[in-house]
């Protein structure tokens, strides 16, 4: 990590001409996404008679990841949304040129002090406040849905289709393809659920919405007070159908405590009426049960993927082999639930 | 082998888990070593069940292709689900079920998406055992730690 730290600092040096004594301390790697490498570190520098710090994130591709996605979009929604009713850390540089860290990487603020684990979030004390998190986390969703791209910035710099209709064509065929190259043995139920969704699309939304694109328990800071303070990994974020949101947030797939309660937090039901009432847009049920199927069909995808690159060994995080074995069975079982073919 | 090989991964895992992980820096590898210990548990899962439940989906993969054979229309796809139904396993080795497995549930795919576009009773019929199949096959392959 000193070799990393030298990098680092050299790097904050080069951004910041103004700035003395420029030094990154303490860095450490942290789980933060399986996308990208994760580090926290400490940026100590003087700005005239001023000695500052600041806590920050390194964001750094990996040769190989569960998703292989674009940092300048995770960067940009991470600037449009800084400062509006929906929390993110402030995103500070994007490096695109590998010379600095031998991989591309951005920087972000550190919202440190709080929680971000699923398994925390549906035990004491955190579980004393699920509905206040549930309350926060679909209104947020619903602020993320109701944005409008062309004033926050986005458009251009997130991908997208060029069309509402196109929505979901876009990203079924992306997943697909992912499925098609990455997988180690034939996928029958999710083949099945390809097929149907081809068979019947749903309505397109009236207009293109910021999609974060991983909106689940385990990709927000919490306090202890079970208020949301941060939302993370935007590493998916497009323009699309403000409903694949709602549906993978609510996916089976992140019931935590095996109860039930979507995202270890709530009812189903309750939580589609905190993200209709934030949104002010309806939650169509027959729309949403195409979006809540094709989540399954791309969290097959994600799981198969990461299990892909493990097996070919450009990268041998354990958290791909392990997210492979554990949920790839019950994406399945998820996706036979929403064809009603479980029972 | 003695130890048995689940008595083996599960003090492995346990020793990993409660012992090792622990007293491992930084937080980013003392997680990589508490999930490398729940992998091992999963392995455990799974080397017991190994190759009945792939002998299991094999045989009952053969036996729906043995009955939907003679109604399918479509003569290489007939031809390939009565050789598929006729075989039997070249080894009982983990690595030779898993393979026959992949070819298996790889025609199985084909055969679904060919009665999907049958509106024949005898299409329905096939497509409800795909289903019944389907969803066995998912037990078969459930862990206990999972979500759901």
């Amino acid at each position: 990590m000193q070799d990393l730290a030298a990098r680092i600092s050299a790097y904050a040096a080069h951004k910041l001409p103004h700035a003395r004594d420029v030094v990154a301390s303490d860095v450490d790697r942290i789980h933060g996404g399986a996308s990208r490498e994760t580090y926290r570190f400490k940026l100590r520098f003087r700005e005239g008679e001023r000695e500052l710090e600041r806590r920050l994130i390194l964001r750094r591709d990996p040769p190989g990841s569960l998703i292989e996605t674009d940092r300048a979009a995770e960067f940009a929604a991470y600037r449009a949304f800084h400062g509006t009713a929906v929390p993110v850390p402030e995103a500070v540089w994007l490096e695109s040129d590998a010379k600095w860290l031998d991989h591309p990487f951005f920087v972000m603020e550190e919202l440190s002090g709080f929680e971000a684990s699923p398994q925390a979030i549906i035990a004491p004390p955190y579980s004393a406040f699920a509905e206040r998190t549930a309350r926060e986390k679909w209104t947020i969703l619903g602020a993320i849905a109701s944005a409008d791209p062309d004033k926050l910035g986005v458009v251009g710099l997130l991908p997208g289709p060029a069309q509402p209709a196109d929505a979901w064509r876009r990203e079924l065929d992306h997943w697909t393809r992912v499925i098609d190259e990455d997988e180690l043995a034939p996928q029958p139920i999710i083949r099945a659920a390809i097929r149907r969704l081809r068979r019947a699309p749903p309505p397109p939304p009236k207009r293109l919405h910021v999609v974060h694109g991983d909106y689940r328990t385990g990709n927000f800071l919490y306090d202890k007070e079970g208020g949301i303070r941060g939302i993370l990994d935007w590493e998916m974020a497009h323009l699309g159908d403000p409903l694949e949101d709602l549906a993978w947030s609510i996916n089976r797939i992140w019931c935590w405590a095996r109860d039930g309660r979507v995202g270890g937090l709530t009812s189903k039901e309750n939580a589609i009426r905190l993200w209709e009432t934030a949104s002010g847009l309806r939650a169509d049920p027959e729309a949403l049960r195409w979006w809540e199927l094709f989540s399954s069909v791309k969290g097959l995808a994600i799981w198969i993927s990461g299990g892909h690159e493990y097996q070919e060994g450009s990268n041998k995080d354990p958290v791909l082999a392990f997210s492979s074995i554990w949920l790839t069975n019950a994406q399945d079982r998820c996706a036979l639930e929403t064809m009603g073919k479980l029972s | 082998m003695k130890p048995e090989i689940g008595k083996l991964l599960e003090i492995v895992a346990g020793k990993l888990l409660f012992e090792v992980a622990p007293g491992v820096q930084p937080a980013y590898r003392q997680q990589s070593v508490g999930l490398t210990a729940m992998l091992l548990g999963m392995v455990r899962e799974e080397c017991d069940r190994a190759a009945a439940r792939r002998v299991e989906e094999n045989t009952a993969l053969r036996a729906l292709f043995g009955r939907a054979a003679p109604r399918v229309t479509e003569p290489e796809l007939r031809r390939r689900l009565e050789a598929a139904a006729a075989a039997s396993e070249p080894s009982l080795l983990v690595s030779a079920l898993e393979k026959s497995n992949d070819a298996l549930r790889a025609l199985l795919i084909e055969l679904h998406a060919h009665v999907e576009g049958e509106s024949a009773a005898w299409a329905r019929g096939v497509d409800d055992e795909i289903w019944k199949e389907l969803r066995t096959s998912t037990e078969r392959r459930r862990f206990s730690l999972a979500p759901f």
